[in-house]
This record gives structure tokens, sequence and C-alpha cells, in this order.
């Protein structure tokens, strides 16, 4: 394998981990640029939507190399995309050779998320509770805003993994933490229900695409913005469907 | 006293919303640190009168603008730190009673709620987008003419 085609992998790839859990668009088009800078190609474009990633460069004396990849998933681990950040910064600065980096990038794009999912659910129900709090409720409000809260993020987290259809995924978990919280009031455990369902459904909140899409508007990038402005939107409405159907089945 | 417990719990609550995220662990503290600098500055906002969507604009400005300065010094990506930083002044509460009004088919309280929701959501955009302004000083993307030929 030649050295174009090399360099063409492993961009494509930290494009992928990078776009795939949450870096802004704007990012993913300067880290590539910059990676297939620094080996020395000419004439580097890079155009990535919330979907997918084109990259080409030109190798001296040679034609011009194209390929694109396909993001089909959006998750949210901020981390690797920190990680990857990292490694593209060692890489453009030739403190790793092409090697190194696609080992790097490989072990990160197959690392688990760096928290236990216990310690995910417990802090959604910590957030949660919190929020509550703060959103104007009372002390009694705090445990059963707990149990609402973790019972939301189980719920789309388990959704998710067996039928892999997100807003379905939102919906369902909003309905049943918003049941949990109409119920647990109605056997006398809280007092606010309606701050009760306000932090369990704090988990569910889209903070990602809806910080990436100012960004990538605000930068240029109008197609990629507009869609992640959309995806946000539709998280919103199927949590607010949701919790509305909660609601007027038994409240 | 009152004041000091809520920033205490923000800053738990804020943290928990960190690892929701996956934010990486050396910048979860400063994430938290970010949100109760954020709700300290909307509360006073609202303390000295000022309309709800200018102190959310206000804070989300300071939140960003720490979110930024924050980013450089420890090298890791700006939104790791300024998406648990405006988690605070997300306007959950609107919105829900947004939902609330219209399942009770009250549409004008709906659309009350609904315009200021959108408002705060909106402030917490500018904010974002002044510090960002502030930032990328003299790189960023131009619109009109080409003032420098």
């Amino acid at each position: 394998m030649g050295k174009a085609d090399q360099v063409m992998d492993i961009c494509l790839l930290a494009g992928e981990i990078m776009l795939t859990y949450g870096a802004e668009t704007y990012r993913v088009e300067e880290t590539l640029e910059r990676m297939a800078k620094a080996s020395s190609f000419k004439n580097v474009h890079c155009f990535a939507t919330t979907t997918g990633i084109f990259l080409s460069f030109e190798e001296e004396g040679k034609e011009d190399l194209m390929q694109m990849v396909r993001i089909d998933d959006r998750l949210q681990d901020l981390n690797k995309v920190t990680e990857v950040n990292q490694v593209s910064r060692e890489y453009v600065n030739h403190e790793l050779d092409t090697e190194e980096a696609h080992e790097k990038l490989k072990a990160i794009a197959e690392s688990p998320v760096p928290y236990p999912l216990w310690l995910i659910h417990l802090s959604a129900g910590i957030a949660g509770s919190g929020f509550a709090l703060l959103f104007g409720g009372a002390w009694p409000d705090l445990f059963p805003a707990f149990l609402a809260a973790v019972l939301t993020s189980v719920t789309v987290v388990e959704f998710e993994r067996y039928l892999k259809v997100r807003f379905a995924a939102e919906f369902a978990a909003a309905f049943l933490g918003g049941s949990l919280a109409i119920a647990l009031v109605f056997f006398g455990i809280g007092d606010n229900v309606n701050q009760i369902i306000i932090g369990s459904l704090m988990p569910l909140v889209p903070g990602v695409p809806l910080t990436n899409a100012v960004r990538d508007l605000m930068s240029g990038d109008l197609v990629a913005g507009v869609s992640r402005g959309a995806e946000a939107l539709l998280t919103a409405l199927s949590i607010a469907s949701g919790v509305a159907f909660a609601i007027s089945l038994f409240l | 006293m009152m004041f000091f417990l809520e920033l205490i719990i923000c800053f738990i609550a804020t943290v928990g919303f960190g690892v929701i995220f996956s934010v990486p662990r050396r910048a979860l503290l400063l994430g938290g640190g970010i949100g109760v600098i954020a709700y300290t500055v909307l509360n006073t906002g609202l303390y000295l009168d000022a309309s709800p969507v200018f102190s959310t604009a206000a804070a989300s400005l300071t939140a960003a603008l720490f979110a930024h300065l924050l980013a450089r010094i420890i090298r890791i990506p700006v939104t790791t730190l300024a998406i648990p930083g405006i988690l605070p002044l997300v306007p959950g509460s609107r919105a829900y009673f947004t939902m609330l009004a219209f399942v009770d088919g009250e549409y004008l309280t709906g659309l009350e709620y609904g315009v200021e929701t959108m408002l705060r959501a909106g402030a917490i955009a500018a904010g974002l987008v002044f510090a960002l302004a502030v930032f990328s000083f003299g790189k960023g993307v131009g619109h009109r003419y080409e003032t420098n030929r």
C-alpha cells in the first residue's frame, strides 16, 4: 500500500471517529486538512457534513486521490473526540509516524466508553435530581427525581441497544420517566410533580447536537448546522411528545 | 446560605452531566466550575432585575469565554467544556410548561411560554457566538465584502 493510501486511511478513520462521537464539522475538516498537509500532500480539500466526509488530495507527480466515508451513528462520547484531537496534534508535529497513528486511532475506535454504564446511570440520577431542585423543587423531591432520572437513562440506553431506533428510544424514556414520576407523587413520595418530571427529563437534553449546530452555522458549515439543528429539534419533540403522552394518560 | 447550597448542587449536577456526555476526566471538574459560574451570573442578573433573556445571554457569554480560555490552556476541544458549562442555563422548566399548556389546550399560555423558551435558547446561542467571535479574531468566515483588498 502506498503512502497516499495509508494517509487517506488514517485521515478518514480519524474523521469518522470524531464525527460519530460528537465533534463539530469544522473541527473534522480542519483536523483532516492539517493531517494531510503535514504528510506533504498538495491541493488538500475536505468536506464534511453530519452524515459523511469527503477528502481529496494530490500526491506529487500522480493524480488526485479522493475517498469518502459515510457516518451512520451519531453517539456522544466527547472523550474519544479529545483523544483523536491529541493523536492528530502529535501526528501534525511529526511525533508519530503513519503506522503509530493508525494503531492509536484503531485503539481509540475500539475502546469502550470511559465511564462504566452504572456510573452513567448514577450520574444521570444525580444530575436529574439536582436540576429538579434548582428548577424550584423542594428537598422531598430529590429522591423521586433521582429514581425517575435513573429510569429514563436506563430506558434510553437499553432501548437503543436492542431496537436501534433513536427517536423511539427517547420517546419511550420520556414516557417511562414521566410515568414513574407521576406514580411516585401519587403514592406520596415527593410534592412537586412538575419539577420531578423536569428533573427526570434532563438527562435526555440534546446538548451535543444543539451546541454543535450553533458552532457549525457560525463557521459557515450551513448544511451540517441545519441538519444538526433538525436533529436536536427532533429529539426535543420526541421527549415532549413522550412526556405529554404520560401526562394525558395518568394526570 | 441557601444560594451557596444551590451552587454546590449545581456543581454536582453539572459534573453528573459531564459523565453522561463522557467528558474526559481532567475536564470534568473544570466543566462543573464553569457551570457554577454560569449559574451565578444568571442569578445575579435576575437578582438585579435584568430580564431573564438578557441574564441568560450574559451567563452564556461568560461560560463560553471561560470554556474557550481553559480549553486553550489544557489543550482539549472547546465543546467538552462548553456543553456542561451552559447546561444550567437550559430552559428545561419553560419548555416543560410550554408542553403542559399545549396538552391542557391553553394555546395562548403555551405560545407565551414557547416564545420565552425560544428566546432563552437563542440567548444561549448568542452568548456562544459572541465568545467564538472573540476567540477566532481575524480568522473567521467573511460574508459581505472583501474589505482587505
